[in-house]
């Protein structure tokens, strides 16, 4: 028995501070979206990544691009999780 | 012919009134009055809560007894049918089932830096949510039920995981302490007696 999975897109950081200031920051902006431990398929590492479902695709990315740009975050990927 | 026509037609019933009783002593009364039940006779038991109801017929169900309730006024009546069950059920409960159970003692996991422990227990409870076998009960109490209520940051895994058939319990009394009783929103209300007995019947109790 498991959980279906949805498509996902997943933001990683060089720390763990860095996370917790995106997390902040994109939520207070309305991005919807949370913190998990970075997915095994993407890192063997310990470490926490933000995660939006494929959904909110576009309030991310405009996040990124602007009110988010100044953030310090290192890679993005697609996953189903 | 249902079992409660049956009932009407050919048992007499063992009364117990336990209105006014808080959780969880219905559930102490009834275990303590059907041991001197005869097979296939009747337990009835007046409550006065919608708790008290549901903590009665889980109390049954797990011991394979038919249960059924109606309303009396205001308050209920829970019927409960004694039945003989077969031996190696009733002694070993759990003994093939294999199941694990999670217990939340906090809202934050670990010790030390609360901020982390917040995130920590986000993490894991989405992780919860990533496994490919699921356990079968996660309890909450003390400052865990903090995670099953109104406000809660994992409320969204919590649903996922009822909705898969995870069974979800919190502490009736940390609720009531931390005037959280109508804040719940996933899963249902237990107490201590239930809380040990499903860790007692885990193969495995993990705490976060």
């Amino acid at each position: 028995m498991a959980i279906k999975k949805q498509e996902s897109i997943v933001i990683t950081f060089p720390t763990t501070t860095a996370a917790m200031a995106f997390e902040s920051t994109a939520q207070a902006a309305g991005v919807q979206g949370r913190l998990i431990p970075v997915p095994r398929e993407i890192s063997a590492s310990c470490g926490m990544a933000w995660m939006s479902r494929q959904t909110a695709e576009k309030e991310l990315t405009d996040f990124l691009n602007g009110e988010g740009a100044a953030l310090e975050y290192m890679g993005r990927y697609e996953l189903m999780l | 012919m249902s079992a409660s026509d049956f009932y009407n037609m050919t048992m007499q019933e063992q009364k117990l009134d336990c209105l006014g009783m808080g959780c969880p002593m219905p559930v102490v009364k009834a275990k303590q009055a059907l041991p001197q039940l005869a097979d296939g006779e009747w337990l009835s038991i007046d409550v006065d809560g919608e708790t008290q109801v549901q903590n009665l017929t889980r109390m049954a169900q797990n011991r394979g007894y038919y249960v059924e309730h109606e309303p009396l006024g205001e308050n209920f009546t829970v019927r409960i049918q004694k039945k003989e069950q077969p031996a190696a059920e009733a002694e070993q409960p759990a003994a093939d089932s294999g199941h694990t159970v999670i217990v939340f003692g906090s809202d934050v996991m670990g010790q030390g830096n609360e901020e982390l422990g917040h995130i920590l227990m986000k993490a894991f409870c989405f992780s919860v949510t990533q496994m490919d076998v699921l356990p079968r009960r996660m309890i909450f109490y003390n400052d865990g039920v903090k995670l099953t209520t109104k406000g809660s940051p994992v409320l969204e895994d919590l649903r996922n995981l009822a909705e898969a058939g995870v069974e979800i319990f919190s502490c009736g009394t940390c609720l009531k302490y931390l005037n959280l009783e109508d804040a719940v929103e996933v899963g249902a209300v237990s107490n201590m007696y239930e809380i040990l007995e499903m860790q007692m019947q885990a193969a495995k109790v993990i705490k976060p």
